[in-house]
């Protein structure tokens, strides 16, 4: 160790020299002005801007969220009103169904009456008719059937006739 | 030079070549006898300031809101220092002005600490009494200002001097040991626990290394060597250890300016 450094006391290195003061001050006046000026304010901004990118990022997806509620909620809303129209048109297509089925058996009531009166109409003309030709022909039939029993007895035209008015006159009484 | 070389000599002759007090009072290499004269350690100061600010503004030129793997590595420092020191101590609200006032102080303090351990320049940018002190009155000029800027010129004084809730028989004592306080202790102290951590880093690493070279390399003999060999282990610790420190001495410098300002804000808040 050569001498003079020993020499050297601590105390020495507590006493500035007037360049270490002008080099010190430059130095940190540099560095303060590139911190102030440029660094800290360009990486602020990135901070800054990151922040606002996330919570705009954030407000962004409660905003879809929201959107997404909203669509459910109205698509669930036209599904029960789609359900509660079905279940009305089902319920209109039942009754008229059964008014139709009611219609049908009344109109085939109705029908089978006409039908039925018609046909007792027909009924009724016809036995007219019958017992009108059945009266015609008792008649004739009767005076030959009373002539064959009665013969010999009404060959005289006096009993004859009064016998036949006699006839007469008690079918118009069993008619009225 | 003549001595440098004559301690070469010795050094090589009858001992290792111990760093000592003078590693931190170089000879002027530039502009000698100016007061813009510049030793090893101005140098590395200088070197260290280009470099840091270099890479710094070209980080922050090319910062982008989606980082990449370095720029998220600078911001997480940033980050660290405003969250857990700044904010830590004085809030958010009170501290955002002072962020790039204790991120400068944190930086430049942390880099130029590391200068110690960087090879080649081998000294600390701060181990010259006027680098530290100068961070030291920055913060001295900050803390005044801010509480006179609070309370008042004579408000501060009376805040800081004759503490309220106090008898007022302790004010004899406790008002010159405050005065002290305020105007001395707290500079010099940031000062000296800087300068005097980088200076005895210094002295310990460079004493390993200065052991290491005369054992392992300027000696004969295996014991010796083996000695040579652990002291390059022990300069190797103390390399690391340095680096720790160099961290913790830019946390304390930048932690212990925060609690100063923020001592001169009124405390309820």
């Amino acid at each position: 160790m050569p001498l003079a450094e020993e020499e050297v006391s601590g105390i020495a290195l507590f006493i500035p020299e007037i360049y270490d003061i002008v080099w010190s001050l430059v130095v940190l006046i540099v560095i303060a002005v590139a911190f102030y000026v440029v660094i800290m304010p360009k990486f602020q901004a990135v901070f800054d801007e990151r922040a606002a990118r996330i919570e705009g990022g954030i407000a962004k997806a409660e905003q879809a969220q929201r959107e997404a509620e909203d669509t459910k909620r109205k698509y669930e809303e036209q599904l029960s009103q789609a359900r509660v129209e079905a279940s009305k048109i089902r319920d209109d297509a039942r009754s008229e169904a059964s008014h139709i089925i009611a219609d049908a058996r009344s109109r085939a009531e109705s029908e089978a009456e006409q039908i039925t009166a018609n046909a007792q109409r027909a009924i009724e003309s016809q036995q007219q008719q019958a017992m009108v030709s059945l009266k015609g022909e008792i008649g004739t039939l009767a005076t030959a059937l009373a002539g064959k029993i009665l013969g010999a007895k009404l060959q005289d035209n006096a009993t004859q006739s009064a016998m036949i008015d006699q006839m007469i006159a008690d079918l118009d009484d069993d008619k009225q | 030079m003549g001595s440098v070389s004559d301690a070469m000599l010795l050094a090589a002759e009858s001992g290792p070549h111990l760093p000592s007090v003078s590693d931190f009072l170089p000879p002027e290499i530039l502009f000698e006898g100016t007061p813009f004269a510049i030793n090893r350690i101005i140098l590395v100061r200088l070197v260290a300031t280009v470099i840091m600010l270099t890479v710094l503004i070209i980080t922050a030129r090319r910062a982008k809101v989606i980082p990449g793997r370095w720029q998220a590595a600078v911001e997480w420092l940033l980050d660290y220092i405003r969250d857990n020191i700044i904010y830590q101590v004085m809030g958010p609200i009170r501290g955002r002005r002072y962020v790039p006032m204790i991120t400068t102080i944190f930086m430049t303090v942390f880099i130029f600490n590391l200068c110690g351990i960087i090879p080649g320049m081998n000294i600390a940018a701060t181990a010259s009494v006027v680098m530290p002190l100068a961070f030291a009155l920055w913060v001295f000029v900050q803390y005044w200002r801010a509480g006179i800027k609070e309370h008042g010129l004579g408000g501060f004084l009376k805040e800081e001097l004759l503490p309220a809730g106090v008898p007022w028989p302790i004010y004899i004592i406790l008002t010159p040991v405050q005065l002290l306080e305020l105007v001395l202790i707290r500079p010099i102290s940031l000062t000296v626990r800087l300068f005097a951590n980088m200076v005895a880093g210094h002295l310990l690493v460079a004493t390993c290394y200065a052991f290491t070279q005369f054992y392992l390399i300027e000696s004969a003999g295996a014991a010796v060597k083996v000695g040579g060999a652990l002291w390059l282990c022990g300069g190797l610790v103390f390399t690391c250890f340095e680096m720790f420190v160099a961290a913790l001495q830019a946390y304390v410098f930048a932690i212990l300016a925060t609690v100063y300002i923020n001592q001169s804000y009124p405390e309820a808040e």
